[in-house]
Formats: C-alpha cells, sequence, structure tokens
C-alpha cells in the first residue's frame, strides 16, 4: 500500500517535471508538443477505484496547469481522461488478466493491447486540450495539425518510455 | 431511499467527474482571459436570447389588452377625424363671387348660419328644405333664407330647433324680383321641371332683359332685402298671353347641393330697407 503511493508519487512527479522542464519547450516545427503525463492514468493498477482515477487526473491536469500557465484546460482534459480510462483499460486488456489486479503495461498486455490503450486515451487528451486551449474554430487547420502532430509525438516518447520501464523491469523488478 | 443511496455510491465517480470537471472550466474560464471573454460573450449572448423569448411570450399574452386599446384609439381617432374634416370643410370653402356678393350686402343683418339636414330635390313635387335651427334660435316663420348662390326661399313653419323652408323650387313659391340695372320687376316662379331652373313672367316688352341679366330680389316684399343674387336670365321667351315677356332663369343656387344656409332674422330691418329703397326708385323719377 505504501509502496504503491511511493510510485504513484514517483511517476507523478517525474512526469510533471519532464513536462515543464522538457516537454513544454518542445515545439517540433512550430506545431507538436509532446504531453507523455497522461500515461500516468495508464500505469495504475487495474483494480484502483474508478474515483480516484478521476482524482487523480484531475489532480495532475491541475498541476501541469500550473506550471505550464494554462489554467483549467489539462486539469478539465484529465478528469475525462481518468474517467474513461478504466473503461479502456478493460476493453484492451487480455482477458484472461481481468480478474487479477495487474499492472497495465506493454508487458502484461502485449505491445498492441498497450498502444491501442495507449493511443486512444492520448488522442481524447490531446484533443481535448488543444480545443481548449484554441477555444475557438477559427483556425481549424492549424487546430487539427496541432492535435495530429503532437499526438505522434507524443506516442513516440510512450513507446520510449514504455521501453525504457520494461528494461528497468526486467533487471529490478520495480 | 436505499436504492438512491446505493445508485450514489455505486457511480460516486461519476459526480465527481461531474464536480471535477466543473471546478476545471471555471479555473479555465477564470484564469485564462481568451476563453474567459468567449464565454462570457457566449452567455451574454445566450441570456439575451433567453430574455428575447420571454420577451415575445410576454407580449404576445399582453396582445388583448393592447388590441382593445388600440381598437378605443381607433374609435376615438375616427370621430376626431369626422370633426375635423368638417371643421376643415367649412374653413377652406371656397367662397364663389356670388356669395361673397351676398354677404357684403347682407352686413348689418343678424344672419343666423344653419346646415340643411333633410333636401327634398325632386322635379314637379313641391320641395322642401328643413334646417338645424329653429324657434330656440331665434327663427320665425316668414324670415328669408339665403344660400352661397344667393336666395334659397322662406321659412314656413318652425318647431323649437328645426325649420321647414319653402325652397324657390316649389309650385307655390313667388319671390318678387327684379332685373338688376332695371327696375321692371316680376315675380319668380317654379313650373316643377328641372331644380336649376324657374322663370320670371309679366316683364314689360320693352324691358329689356337679355340674356345673361342678372335676377336679384326687388326688395318689394318684406322678407328679403333688395339686391340678393337669384339667377341669371337664360332665354327671353314671349308668355302665353303675348303681351309681355318671360324670363326663363338659371338659379343661383344648386338644391340638389345645399349645404350651408343663413337665415335672415334682423327683424324690420328688410321692411325698412325696402322703404328706403322705394323712396329712393320714387325720387329718380
Amino acid at each position: 500500500m505504501l509502496q504503491n503511493f511511493f510510485i504513484r508519487s514517483f511517476w507523478f512527479l517525474l512526469l510533471v517535471l519532464l513536462q515543464t522542464l522538457v516537454f513544454n519547450h518542445i515545439h517540433f516545427m512550430g506545431y507538436a508538443t509532446p504531453m507523455p503525463y497522461v500515461y500516468f492514468l495508464l500505469i495504475q493498477p487495474h483494480h484502483t477505484d474508478r474515483w480516484s482515477y478521476v482524482c487523480m487526473g484531475f489532480l495532475l491536469g491541475i498541476a501541469i496547469d500550473v506550471f505550464s500557465n494554462t489554467i483549467g484546460a489539462a486539469a478539465a482534459s484529465m478528469t475525462l481522461v481518468g474517467l474513461l480510462t478504466p473503461l479502456l483499460v478493460k476493453i484492451f486488456a487480455p482477458e484472461d488478466k481481468l480478474d487479477e489486479d495487474f499492472l497495465p503495461s506493454a508487458a502484461t498486455m502485449k505491445w498492441s493491447g498497450f498502444l491501442k490503450l495507449s493511443a486512444i486515451a492520448f488522442f481524447l487528451h490531446i484533443a481535448l486540450f488543444f480545443m481548449l486551449e484554441n477555444f475557438s474554430l477559427f483556425d481549424p487547420e492549424t487546430l487539427f495539425i496541432n492535435i495530429g502532430a503532437s499526438w505522434v509525438l507524443t506516442f513516440l516518447f510512450v513507446v520510449a518510455i514504455e521501453h525504457i520501464r520494461m528494461s528497468f523491469n526486467k533487471r529490478f523488478t520495480l | 431511499m436505499q436504492n438512491l443511496l446505493d445508485f450514489l455510491r455505486r457511480y460516486n465517480y461519476l459526480f465527481i467527474f461531474v464536480v471535477l470537471e466543473v471546478v476545471s472550466f471555471v479555473l479555465l474560464f477564470r484564469f485564462n482571459s481568451y476563453q474567459g471573454s468567449v464565454w462570457l460573450s457566449a452567455a451574454n449572448g445566450v441570456t439575451a436570447h433567453i430574455n428575447n423569448l420571454y420577451k415575445q411570450g410576454e407580449d404576445y399574452f399582453r396582445l388583448k389588452t393592447i388590441n382593445t386599446q388600440l381598437t378605443e384609439e381607433n374609435i376615438r381617432l375616427q370621430q376626431e377625424n369626422a370633426i375635423l374634416s368638417e371643421a376643415l370643410l367649412t374653413v377652406t370653402h371656397d367662397s364663389t363671387y356670388t356669395e361673397k356678393r351676398v354677404s357684403e350686402q347682407l352686413t348689418g343683418y343678424t344672419l343666423i348660419p344653419a346646415k340643411v339636414v333633410s333636401n327634398k330635390v325632386v322635379r314637379g313635387a313641391n320641395n322642401y328644405i328643413v334646417i338645424n335651427r329653429g324657434t330656440a334660435e331665434g327663427i320665425r316663420p316668414e324670415m328669408g333664407v339665403v344660400g352661397g348662390g344667393g336666395v334659397v326661399g322662406i321659412v314656413y313653419l318652425t318647431s323649437k330647433h328645426h325649420s321647414l323652408i319653402i325652397p324657390l323650387t316649389h309650385v307655390k313659391s313667388s319671390i318678387s324680383c327684379r332685373v338688376r340695372g332695371k327696375n321692371y320687376f316680376g315675380y319668380l316662379q317654379w313650373d316643377g321641371r328641372s331644380t336649376r331652373k324657374a322663370h320670371v313672367d309679366d316683364v314689360p316688352r320693352y324691358a329689356k332683359a337679355r340674356r345673361g341679366s342678372v335676377i336679384e330680389t326687388s326688395g318689394y316684399s318684406a322678407v328679403f332685402p333688395p339686391g340678393i343674387f337669384v339667377g341669371r336670365v337664360d332665354k327671353v321667351v314671349n308668355s302665353k298671353d303675348g303681351q309681355s315677356y318671360r324670363l326663363n332663369v338659371v338659379l343661383g343656387n344648386d338644391f340638389g347641393n345645399l349645404r350651408d344656409v343663413n337665415v335672415i332674422a334682423t327683424p324690420y330691418k328688410n321692411e325698412i330697407d325696402a322703404l328706403m329703397f322705394q323712396a329712393d326708385s320714387l325720387s329718380e323719377r
């Protein structure tokens, strides 16, 4: 229980720091900004209560917002992702794992399942985030390019992070 | 109640979600000026729209009262319009030369203006005119009545507020007339044919009456002062006995279109004028 809390806190802080110190400064081609912090919700143990998914999403969103000066936008989209993530996990996880309290990851869900899960979750978050930030359809082309490019870039980062975690887990069984 | 609590317990994450979303959006609109202004103007737009709908509904339910008010106002305006157009008719009434001359000649006489309320104009019948003034206004029988085109007739009967007039177009009407500028006089009579025409009989052959000569009152009766226009000579024909002329006269007044008349109400003045006139004519001889 305590270990679980520490692991969560670690990931929370790591992702917020990465986002605010590194990823917020990346504007690839002027459009794409990676936002891999949704990853925090995806790797929660399967049997986490749904209300805590929602709350964690909100808290993470608010933390990101405070440091990137987009108050409310990330919080709103992360809260929605927090509501939907358990459903997505249930859909993409292998059926034999559903009864036990597994940690969603590429190892437990297979790469295909985990990638589908993260693709949808990231797309939801990024689309909603950019829409709230732009808050108009004045320039839809730029908006859609922003969403698409950021989604692809974020996806690549998540694959990388997941790789690192897998190899790390193999060595230290974290 | 138990079901409700179960429901709340089971879907608590949904309520948390809604609350947190609301908090997020409040923060979004509160701390981001652009999103805040967009939200504010959108909300204002919605409010204005709802207010507008409400107002329209309210207006619709008030239509009945407004309709009644409009009807009342309409009636009032119609009445006012009728009164005003009547007044305008009186003010803008274009006075003819004859009318001016008649009114000039009648200065010094008390004239009682009256309106024709009933006018029977039928060829060959005994026509009568009823005016809206009677004994209450000082009208007595045997008073003369003049209109815009000259002599109209003589008051025959009076009631309190109305009077009956025998017009020139009555077969028993007989008014002493003369040709203007000459002193030959005769009696104007109506033959029951056209209401625009009458004739003067017994004009001596040596009286040089011509077509276009003016026929006016002679002043020999106590009813009309001398010199009031009656009509113009249309044709000079021989009378039946061949001894004198008969003058066919076109009357100055159109009796089919008579509206405003004046009753000459000065007692005795016309008698006096008549006496003076006769005195003058005596001295001329």
